[in-house]
C-alpha cells in the first residue's frame, strides 16, 4: 500500500460521513460543519494523487484547484452561517421544522 | 515506520470528523471540527502540498473556526435546553413512533454504506491518470514565478483564481442579502474588551509583516495572495475585537474599493492585453512575474477586506436581536 | 481543438458583466439600479452580436492566459453553448427591466433593494461562464458562483420564511457540488486532464468511471431540482421576490442541465449503459407527474408555479434515455436523436420564457392584492386585462398547445419516443400535459369568474405587465425560426460528437 492510497481511501470515508451528516445533523451549524467535511474529503482526494505523480516535485495542480476549491468553501459555509444566525434571529429555530 | 504516522493521521480526521457530528454539544461540535482542520493540515503536509496546508489552516480551520465560535454565542445556550427537550421528548414517545423514525435512518445508513463502499472501489482501483507535473514543469519558466503552484494560479489557471477572488466578495454580499438593508448600511459597532487591545498592538504588525513576507515568498515557495489576505484579514479581525471597527471607519466607497480592487484590477490588466491582442490573462513572460506580484497584493487586499467584512456583519448579527425581534 | 477561431467575445461575455456589478457597488440605490440596468443591457447587446459571431464563423474559442489544455483553461462557444446564451440574454433582459420597474415601485415600502443588481450581474456572468466552460473544475468555480448568487437573491426579501428555504437551497447546493467535485477529483486521478474536449478522447470505462458518472450525476440532479431531489426548490422558488424566482427557475436551474447533458455527451459515452438512460428517465417521469400533482393541489399561485417547474424540468430529464441506444441498434437508423435532443434544449427554452414570465405575472398579482392566494384571482381579467393575457398564454405553452414553443418541444420529445420504440414514456407525457391543463384552466376560470366581492386591486405600473406579456409571447415566438434553430444547433460539433460517443456507449454498456 502506497501512502497516497491512504489518504485517498480516507478521502472517500470523509465524504460519505459529511453526506451523512447532511442528512442526519438536525442543527444548522452540524449541517454546515457536514459539508465542510465533505469538501475536506474530496480535497484530500486531489491532493492525495498529486502526491502519487509527483516528479520532480508533486502535480501542483491539483494543489491549486484544492486552494480555489477551500476558499469557494469557506465563502458559501460564511454565508450559510449568516442565514442560520439570522434564521435564529428572527424565528429561534436551530433546525429545519420539517425536516427532510 | 512513517507509513504508521500517515495511518495515524488518517484514523484521527475520521474520528474527529465522526465526534464532531454526533457530539451532543454544539460547543464540543464545534471544537472537534477546528481539531479536524488542524488535521486535515497535518495531512497536507504529509502529502507534500505546504500552500494547502497554509490555506487549511488558516481559512478553512482560523477563518471559519473564529466564525463559528462567534456563532457560539448566539446558539449555545438555547441548544442544551433543545437536546434535553429533545430527549425527553424521545424518551416519551411511544414505540410505535420510534420505530417509524427507526426505519429511515436504517435505510439511510444501509445506503450510505453501500455507497462507502462502492466510493472505496472506486478511489482503490483508480487508474494512473499522470497528472500534469510534466507539463506544469516545462511552462514553468514561462511563467514569470518560480514556484509550480503559484504558476498554476496565478498564470496557467488564472481565470479560476479570478471567479475565486470574485467568489469571495459575493460570500460578503450574500452575508449583506440575509442581513436585509439594514446591515448592509449601518455602521458596525464593535467589541470592546482593554485586555485585547494589548494584544492587538504586539500582533498587528507581526501579522501583517508575516502577510507581506508570504504575499512575496510565494514566488518561490508555499505562500501566495490567499495566504496573505488571511492574515491581513485577521488584522482587520483583531481590531474588531479590541474595539477598533475597521469596517465602518473607512467611508462606503473607500472600503467598495478595497473589496473590489482585487477583482477588477486582475480584469482591467486582463483587458488590456487583450486589447492588445493576446488571450484574457495572458501576460508577456518579461513581465509576468512583477505583474502576478501586483495582482496578489492587490488581491490579498481584496480578500483581506472581504474577511474583515464577513466577519464584522456576522459577529454583528447577535447584536441587532433585541431591536429586530421587536419588529417582527 | 485550437484550429477553431479564436474570438474575445467568450472573455467578455464573462468579463462585462462582472465589471459592471462591481461598478454598481459604488453607488446609492437609484444609481446602482442604473448601472445594474445599463450593465444589463450592454450584457445583451454583447450576448447578441456573440450570437452573430457563431452564426457566422461556427464554434470559436478562447484560449485563457494563452496556455493551451491541458495546463491552461479553455472557453469555448459552439452552437450549442451560443443557443443557450441567447437565450438568457433575452430572458434576462426582459426580466432586468421589469425588476428596474418593480423595484422602483418598491422603492416607498423598502426603499429599494441595493443588492439585487450586482447580484444579478454575477448571476449573468456566472450563467455565462457556465455555458461557455469547457473544464470541469472551471465548471464547479461558475456553479459555485451561480449557487451563491441564486440564493442570496432567493432570501432578498429578508422573511424568514425565505431565509429557511434558501438555507435549505444553500445546503443542497453545496452538497451537490461537492458530490461534483468528487466525481471530478476522481476523474482528473485517473485521466491528468480536466478539459471536456480531451476527456472525452480519453477516458477510460472502468469502476472509477463509473463511480464518477455516478456522483457527478447525483450532484447535478440535486443542483437542476431532479426528482427525488426536488425538495428544496418549491420554498425557494415561492419565497423570493418575483424578478428573483423568474430568474432562478428560468435560469438557474437549467445551468445544471446544461452540465449534465454536456458531461453525458462529451465526456461519459463510455460509460453509460442503457439502464443509466432509463434510470434517469424514470426520475423525471415521476417528476413530472408527481410535481404537476401537486401544482394542481396547492392553493397559491406561485406555489402552482413553482410544483410546476419540478414536472417540466421532469420533462428534461426524460430526454436522456432516448440518447442511449438499446443494444444492436446502429448509429445509421436512430434517425430520432436529433428530435430527441432538441426537444430537450427547446422544452429549456420555452419553459425559461414562459415560466419567468408566470412568476412576473404573479409578482404583478402580489403587487395589486397583497398576497396570491388563487381564489382572490376572480375576475382578474377586468381589472388587469394584460396580466390574465399573460398568464394564459404562458400556460398555454406550458401544456404544450399548438402553436406554443411547449407545443414544439413536447411533439418533439413524443416523436423521439415513438421513433425509438421506448413508448412506455409516452404516457407520461400526455399524463402531465392533462394535469397542467387541469392548473392552468383552473386558474383561467378563475380569472374569468365574476367576483363574489370587491377586492382591493391597487394599481400596478402597466409596465411590468408588457414586459410579463411580451415573456409569455416570447415563448410562442420561439416556433418560427425552429427550422433554422434546429439546423444551427446540429452544425454543432458538440451535436456531431457527443451522439457518436454516446452511441459507442450504448454498444460497450450492453456488449
Amino acid at each position: 500500500m502506497e501512502i497516497y492510497q491512504i489518504y485517498s481511501l480516507t478521502s472517500a470515508i470523509l465524504f460519505v460521513i459529511g453526506l451523512g451528516g447532511v442528512f442526519a445533523a438536525r442543527h444548522f451549524i452540524k449541517k454546515i460543519i457536514a459539508t465542510i467535511i465533505m469538501g475536506g474529503g474530496v480535497f484530500l482526494c486531489f491532493v492525495s494523487f498529486a502526491q502519487r505523480d509527483a516528479l520532480t516535485f508533486a502535480d501542483p495542480v491539483p494543489h491549486a484547484l484544492v486552494i480555489t476549491g477551500i476558499v469557494v468553501a469557506v465563502a458559501s459555509a460564511a454565508f450559510a452561517l449568516a442565514l442560520a444566525r439570522r434564521i435564529y434571529q428572527l424565528t429561534g429555530e436551530e433546525s429545519f421544522t420539517n425536516d427532510k | 515506520m512513517s507509513i504508521l504516522i500517515d495511518i495515524l493521521l488518517a484514523i484521527l480526521g475520521v474520528y474527529l470528523a465522526m465526534q464532531s457530528l454526533l457530539a451532543s454539544r454544539l460547543s464540543q461540535s464545534v471544537f472537534l471540527f477546528f481539531a479536524f482542520g488542524l488535521a486535515l493540515a497535518l495531512a497536507w503536509v504529509r502529502l507534500g502540498a505546504v500552500d494547502v496546508a497554509i490555506t487549511e489552516a488558516a481559512i478553512a480551520a482560523g477563518f471559519l473556526g473564529v466564525l463559528f465560535l462567534d456563532a457560539l454565542r448566539d446558539f449555545s445556550p438555547r441548544d442544551t435546553e433543545e437536546q434535553q427537550n429533545l430527549t425527553t421528548v424521545q424518551n416519551s414517545l411511544s414505540r410505535k413512533e420510534s420505530k417509524s423514525l427507526l426505519l429511515p435512518r436504517l435505510a439511510l445508513v444501509l445506503g450510505l454504506g453501500l455507497f462507502l463502499l462502492i466510493a472505496l472501489e472506486a478511489v482503490w482501483k483508480i487508474p494512473e491518470g499522470g497528472g500534469l507535473t510534466a507539463a506544469a514543469e516545462t511552462l514553468l519558466p514561462e511563467s514569470g514565478v518560480e514556484h509550480p503552484v503559484t504558476a498554476v494560479l496565478l498564470n496557467f489557471r488564472a481565470y479560476d483564481t479570478w471567479l475565486e477572488i470574485g467568489v469571495i466578495l459575493l460570500g460578503l454580499l450574500a452575508v449583506f442579502a440575509v442581513g436585509g438593508i439594514q446591515i448592509y448600511r449601518k455602521p458596525i459597532a464593535a467589541a470592546d474588551d482593554p485586555l485585547m487591545r494589548q494584544v492587538i498592538l504586539f500582533f498587528t504588525p507581526v501579522l501583517f509583516l508575516f502577510g507581506a513576507f508570504l504575499l512575496y515568498i510565494g514566488k518561490s515557495g508555499p505562500g501566495g495572495a490567499f495566504q496573505a489576505g488571511v492574515l491581513w484579514g485577521a488584522i482587520g479581525i483583531l481590531l474588531h475585537f479590541g474595539g477598533i471597527p475597521v469596517y465602518s471607519w473607512v467611508p462606503r466607497w473607500l472600503g467598495h474599493l478595497l473589496l473590489t480592487l482585487g477583482l477588477v484590477f486582475f480584469l482591467l490588466l486582463g483587458f488590456l492585453f487583450m486589447a492588445a491582442g493576446d488571450n484574457l490573462f495572458e501576460y508577456p513572460p518579461a513581465y509576468a512575474g512583477l505583474l502576478i506580484l501586483i495582482v496578489e497584493t492587490l488581491a490579498a487586499i481584496s480578500i483581506a477586506a472581504a474577511l474583515t467584512a464577513i466577519f464584522a456583519n456576522l459577529n454583528q448579527m447577535k447584536k441587532e436581536q433585541p431591536n429586530d425581534t421587536a419588529q417582527k | 481543438m485550437t484550429e477553431l477561431p479564436i474570438s474575445p467575445y467568450p472573455a467578455l461575455l464573462v468579463g462585462l458583466p462582472i465589471l459592471m456589478a462591481t461598478l454598481s457597488l459604488f453607488f446609492r440605490t437609484r444609481g446602482e439600479a442604473l448601472v445594474g440596468l445599463i450593465g444589463a443591457l450592454l450584457t445583451t447587446g454583447l450576448a447578441i452580436m456573440a450570437f452573430v459571431e457563431v452564426v457566422q464563423r461556427g464554434a470559436v474559442i478562447h484560449i485563457l492566459g494563452g496556455w493551451e489544455p491541458p495546463l491552461g483553461i479553455l472557453l469555448r462557444m459552439d452552437p450549442l453553448a451560443a443557443v443557450f446564451i441567447g437565450m438568457t440574454a433575452l430572458v434576462g433582459v426582459f426580466i432586468s427591466l421589469y425588476a428596474w420597474r418593480y423595484f422602483r415601485a418598491l422603492e416607498t415600502t423598502t426603499g429599494g433593494l441595493p443588492l439585487f443588481w450586482p447580484l444579478w450581474l454575477f448571476l449573468w456572468a456566472g450563467l455565462n461562464g457556465l455555458f461557455l466552460s469547457n473544464d470541469l473544475f472551471n465548471l464547479f468555480v461558475t456553479i459555485e458562483v451561480i449557487g451563491i448568487c441564486a440564493v442570496a437573491l432567493a432570501v432578498l426579501s429578508g422573511k424568514s420564511t425565505a431565509l429557511s428555504a434558501g438555507l435549505r437551497y444553500l445546503l443542497a447546493a453545496i452538497t451537490g457540488s461537492m458530490a461534483y467535485l468528487f466525481g471530478v477529483a476522481l476523474i482528473y486521478g485517473s485521466t491528468g486532464t480536466l478539459d471536456l474536449g480531451l476527456l472525452g478522447q480519453v477516458l477510460e470505462p472502468g469502476t472509477t468511471t463509473t463511480f464518477a458518472l455516478l456522483v457527478i450525476t447525483l450532484g447535478l440532479m440535486i443542483k437542476m431540482a431532479g426528482f427525488p431531489f426536488h425538495f428544496w426548490l418549491p420554498p425557494a422558488h415561492s419565497s423570493a421576490l418575483a424578478p428573483v424566482s423568474a430568474l432562478l427557475s428560468a435560469l438557474v436551474v437549467k445551468g445544471a442541465f446544461y452540465i449534465l447533458l454536456r458531461l453525458w455527451m462529451e465526456v461519459f459515452g463510455v460509460s453509460l449503459t442503457y439502464a443509466a438512460g432509463q434510470f434517469i428517465g424514470i426520475a423525471g417521469a415521476i417528476a413530472v407527474i408527481w410535481g404537476s400533482w401537486q401544482a394542481f393541489m396547492q392553493t397559491s399561485l406561485k406555489l402552482i408555479v413553482a410544483h410546476s417547474s419540478v414536472a417540466q424540468l421532469g420533462y428534461l430529464l426524460m430526454v436522456f434515455p432516448l440518447l442511449i441506444l438499446a443494444p444492436g441498434v446502429t448509429a445509421d437508423s436512430a434517425d430520432w436523436l436529433s428530435s430527441a435532443w432538441t426537444a430537450g434544449i427547446y422544452q429549456v427554452i420555452s419553459h425559461a420564457f414562459a415560466k419567468a414570465s408566470f412568476f412576473l405575472s404573479a409578482g404583478i398579482i402580489i403587487m395589486a392584492l397583497g398576497h396570491d392566494r388563487i381564489e382572490s384571482l376572480r375576475d382578474l381579467v377586468g381589472h388587469m386585462r394584460i396580466t390574465a393575457m399573460a398568464i394564459g398564454i404562458a400556460g398555454v405553452s406550458l401544456i404544450g398547445l399548438p402553436p406554443s414553443g411547449g407545443f414544439m418541444a413536447k411533439w418533439m420529445l413524443l416523436k423521439g419516443i415513438f421513433l425509438s420504440g421506448q413508448w412506455w414514456w409516452a404516457p407520461v407525457v400526455l399524463a402531465g400535459s392533462l394535469l397542467t391543463a387541469g392548473y392552468v384552466f383552473m386558474l383561467l376560470r378563475l380569472a374569468f369568474a365574476p367576483a363574489r366581492e370587491k377586492e382591493p386591486f391597487r394599481p400596478v405600473p402597466k409596465s411590468l405587465e408588457v414586459f410579463a406579456l411580451l415573456l409569455a409571447l416570447g415563448s410562442f415566438l420561439i416556433v418560427f425560426p425552429a427550422d433554422s434553430l434546429i439546423q444551427f444547433l446540429e452544425s454543432s460539433e458538440v451535436f456531431g460528437t457527443g451522439v457518436e460517443s454516446i452511441l459507442k456507449g450504448g454498444v460497450h454498456g450492453n456488449n
